[in-house]
C-alpha cells in the first residue's frame, strides 16, 4: 500500500479535503479486492425456529467470515412455502429444510437439490394439552392432531407411532365423524398450533421447537412425547444446496460446512449460550425470549421419557448423514398418508436414492477437521459412519 | 335514504361508496363519539371473552395490557424503525399502483373498445388473492423488498384502475359533447375534461387501495424482510404475545387513520366547483 506523500500545508486543502481523498485513495483499494475475490456473499435463509441453530450460531459466532467467507446475515422467512420457493427462485443459496422437502423436490419435481449434511437430530415433541387424558400414542384414538406439513418428519414420525398402535391415519374434514381407531391428521401452522391446542381445536400437536416450549412455557401444555424418545437420534432438517451452486462453488460450500460442523460442536458444549444467542435476548435471530428456549436446550425430564436409557437430548447435533436413516425415511414416506401424489415414490429404490440425495464430500472433509464423529458421538467409535436405526413406540 | 337526503350527488349511481369516501359533511363531535362507542365495544366484547377463567393465557387482547404494550413499544427504536419502514412499503406501493394504475383507468374508461378488452381481464385479475402471487414475486424479483412491493402493487391496481375507469365514465356527458362541438381532439378532451374531472374518483380509489395495502403487508411481511409492523405482528404471533398483537394492530389502525386523513385535505383541495 503506497502512503500519500507528506504534503505542504497549502492554501487550498482544507483537513477535509485530505481526508476525502485519503477516503477514496482507500476505498479503491477495497474495491479492489473484492473484484478480485469476485465472489457473491453467501446467502443463507432460515425459519424461526430451533431447526436453524447451527446456521445461526455459525453466524452468530462469526465461523463463515473465519472461514473466509463473504456471509450475509441469514434472512427469516416465515413458512416451509416461502423458504422452499425462495430457494427455488435462487434466493438462499444454503439453507435448512425438512428431511423429506428435499426427497419430494429431487424425485418429484427434479429440482436439482442435493443434501449435504444433517442440520440437527431430533428437536419435536407431541404436545397436548396440561389437563389431557392423553399420555401415550393409543390415547390419540378418536381425536384431532395438527402436523405443519404433509412433508415434513413430524408428520411420518406420528404416523409411525399412530400405526405401531393399530391406529388410522386419516385426512378428512374435522367435522367428520371419527372412529375411535382412527385419528384425524390435518396442517397447521406452527404459530398457530398452542393457540389452537388451548381453544380445543386440537387434542394434540407435533411441532419443532420453540413451539413446544412456547406451549409448555405460556399454556402449561405438556410434552407427550419428544420424538427423539420414538426413533433414536434422528434426523429432523437437512442442510441443502442446489446441484449447480455446488458445482460452481465447491470451495465456498466446503467452508460453509465446515463452519456449520463447528457450530454444531460449538452447540453441544455450550446449549445455555446458545439459546442466548439465538434469543431476542442475545443476537435476535429468533423473536422469542432465552427463557424458553433454554427448555429446549436443557436435557429433558427423564419422567417424560419412554426410553431414559437412550439419553437422547431434546436437540442434539450430529453432521453426518446416516444413510441406514435415508433409506428408512423414503421408505417410510411410501406409507404415510399426505394429501397430494406419492406415485413418484413407489418405482424409488431406497439405495439408489440416498446416493442421487446425498452428497457427503463434504461434511466429511469438514468433520475430519474437528476430530471425525468424536465431538457428536455417544456412538460406536468402531464403525462411526454406520449405525442401525433404534425406532421403538410404546 | 336518510343519507342520501343530507347529501347532494349529481350522479345517484355513485352514491354505496361515496358515503364513505367523499369529503365529510359532519362534525367533529360525531366522529369521536363514534371512536368512543368502537372502544366500549371492544372493552365489552374482550371482557366477556377473554376474562373467562380457559381464556385466561389471553388477556393480552385486553385493552390494558394492549396500551401498556403499545406504551412499551414507543420507547423501542425498532418499533419506529419498523413503522417507518412499513410506511416506505404502503407509500411507495400505492405510489407505483397509481403510476400504473391512473392512466390504464383513463384509457379503459376513456376508450369503450378497450374497456370491452379489458373487462373480462380486469374482473379475472381482481378476483385473485394477492397472496397467491407469492411465488411468483419470489421468483421475478431479486430482493425481497421488491416482492414486498409488488405485492401490494397487485393487490392495490384493481382498486384504482376500477374506481378511475368510473370517475371517466361518470363524467357529465354534456361537457363531451360541447367540447367536441368546438373540435377538440381525444388528446383535447381527456387532457382538458377526463382527467381534472376524474380526480375525485381517482383519490377515492386511493383512499381504497391504502386500506388495501394495509392487509397485505402483513402476510406480505411473511417474506424474508427484518422489520415492519407486520414483521412484528408475526413474531407477536410466533411468540404467542396477544399484547403486543393488538398493540400493533392498534398502531396500524392509528397510522391508517392519519393517512386517510390526509387524503381527505388533499380530496378537498382538489375539488373543483363545477365538479360536484
Amino acid at each position: 500500500m503506497k502512503h500519500p506523500a507528506p504534503r505542504q500545508p497549502q492554501a487550498g486543502i482544507t483537513r477535509r479535503t485530505f481526508l476525502q481523498t485519503a477516503a477514496a485513495a482507500c476505498s479503491t483499494l477495497i474495491a479492489g479486492t473484492r473484484v478480485s475475490a469476485k465472489k457473491p456473499p453467501l446467502r443463507l435463509g432460515y425459519l424461526p425456529i430451533t431447526d436453524a441453530t447451527p446456521l445461526l450460531v455459525a453466524h452468530g459466532l462469526g465461523y463463515f467470515s473465519q472461514e473466509g467467507l463473504d456471509v450475509e446475515r441469514p434472512v427469516m422467512v416465515r413458512s416451509w412455502n416461502i423458504l422452499t420457493e425462495s430457494f427455488l427462485a435462487n434466493k438462499f443459496d444454503i439453507t435448512h429444510m425438512l428431511f423429506p422437502i428435499p426427497v419430494w423436490m429431487r424425485f418429484k419435481q427434479n429440482i436439482p437439490v442435493r443434501v449435504l449434511a444433517w442440520d440437527h437430530t431430533n428437536g419435536s415433541a407431541v404436545t397436548v394439552r396440561g389437563d389431557s387424558a392423553i399420555r401415550t400414542f393409543a390415547d390419540l384414538g378418536g381425536k384431532q392432531v395438527a402436523v405443519p406439513s404433509w412433508y415434513s418428519m413430524h408428520n411420518l414420525v406420528l404416523q409411525l407411532g399412530l400405526k405401531a398402535q393399530g391406529l388410522t391415519p386419516k385426512i378428512q374434514p374435522q367435522s367428520a365423524p371419527l372412529a375411535p381407531h382412527e385419528v384425524n391428521l390435518f396442517i397447521l401452522s406452527p404459530p398457530d398450533m398452542p393457540t389452537a391446542l388451548l381453544g380445543k381445536k386440537v387434542d394434540a400437536f407435533i411441532v419443532a421447537d420453540p413451539f413446544n416450549a412456547l406451549a409448555e412455557h405460556r399454556f402449561n401444555a405438556r410434552i407427550m412425547r419428544y420424538t427423539g424418545d420414538i426413533w433414536k437420534n434422528h434426523p429432523c432438517c437437512v442442510i441443502v444446496a442446489a446441484q449447480p451452486f455446488i458445482d460452481q462453488h465447491p470451495v465456498v460450500v466446503q467452508k460453509a460446512m465446515n463452519a456449520i460442523v463447528r457450530a454444531q460442536a460449538w452447540c453441544r458444549e455450550n446449549p445455555t449460550e446458545t439459546a442466548h444467542l439465538l434469543s431476542r435476548d442475545g443476537e435476535r435471530y429468533l423473536p422469542v425470549s432465552q427463557e424458553v428456549l433454554r427448555r429446549v436446550f436443557k436435557p429433558p425430564d427423564p419422567d417424560l421419557l419412554v426410553h431414559p436409557h437412550w439419553k437422547v437430548p431434546r436437540i442434539d447435533f450430529q453432521p453426518f448423514p446416516f444413510p441406514s436413516a435415508t433409506r428408512f425415511i423414503i421408505d417410510q414416506m411410501k406409507t404415510t398418508r399426505v394429501e397430494g401424489d406419492i406415485s413418484f415414490l413407489s418405482g424409488l429404490d431406497s439405495g439408489r436414492a440416498v446416493q442421487d440425495l446425498v452428497d457427503d464430500r463434504f461434511v466429511l472433509q469438514a468433520m475430519d477437521e474437528v476430530g471425525g464423529m468424536a465431538p457428536f458421538c455417544d456412538c460406536h467409535m468402531g464403525l462411526p459412519y454406520t449405525r442401525e436405526e433404534t425406532v421403538e413406540i410404546r | 335514504m336518510k343519507s342520501a337526503d343530507r347529501h347532494t350527488y349529481h350522479n345517484p349511481r355513485q352514491m354505496g361508496l361515496n358515503v364513505f369516501f367523499m369529503p365529510r359533511k359532519f362534525g367533529f363531535y360525531y366522529e369521536l363519539m363514534g371512536l368512543a362507542l368502537f372502544a366500549a365495544a371492544w372493552i365489552l366484547v374482550s371482557y366477556v371473552i377473554f376474562s373467562r377463567p380457559q381464556f385466561s393465557q389471553f388477556q393480552g387482547f385486553l385493552p390494558g395490557p394492549t396500551f401498556r404494550a403499545l406504551i412499551s413499544a414507543f420507547a423501542d427504536e425498532r418499533f419506529w424503525l419498523s413503522v417507518f419502514t412499513s410506511l416506505r412499503r404502503i407509500v411507495v406501493g400505492i405510489s407505483l399502483a397509481a403510476f400504473f394504475g391512473i392512466p390504464i383507468g383513463i384509457l379503459v374508461g376513456f376508450y369503450p373498445r378497450v374497456q370491452g378488452l379489458s373487462y373480462s381481464a380486469i374482473q379475472f385479475v381482481r378476483m385473485i388473492s394477492p397472496l397467491s402471487w407469492m411465488p411468483i414475486a419470489l421468483l421475478l424479483f431479486a430482493s425481497f423488498e421488491s416482492a414486498v412491493y409488488f405485492l401490494i402493487v397487485m393487490a392495490t391496481i384493481c382498486p384504482v384502475i376500477l374506481n378511475t375507469t368510473t370517475g371517466v365514465r361518470n363524467i357529465n356527458p354534456q361537457w363531451i359533447k360541447m367540447a367536441m362541438n368546438q373540435g377538440a381532439g381525444n388528446y383535447q378532451l381527456i387532457r382538458t375534461i377526463v382527467i381534472p374531472a376524474s380526480v375525485p374518483h381517482m383519490l377515492t380509489s386511493l383512499r381504497l387501495a391504502l386500506g388495501v395495502a394495509w392487509i397485505v403487508l402483513v402476510p406480505a411481511e411473511f417474506l424474508g424482510v427484518s422489520s415492519g409492523l407486520g414483521y412484528l405482528i408475526n413474531d407477536a404471533r410466533d411468540t404467542m404475545e396477544y399484547d403486543k398483537l393488538m398493540a400493533m394492530i392498534i398502531a396500524i389502525g392509528i397510522l391508517g387513520f392519519t393517512l386517510d386523513r390526509l387524503f381527505q385535505k388533499l380530496q378537498k383541495t382538489l375539488r373543483w366547483s363545477w365538479n360536484e
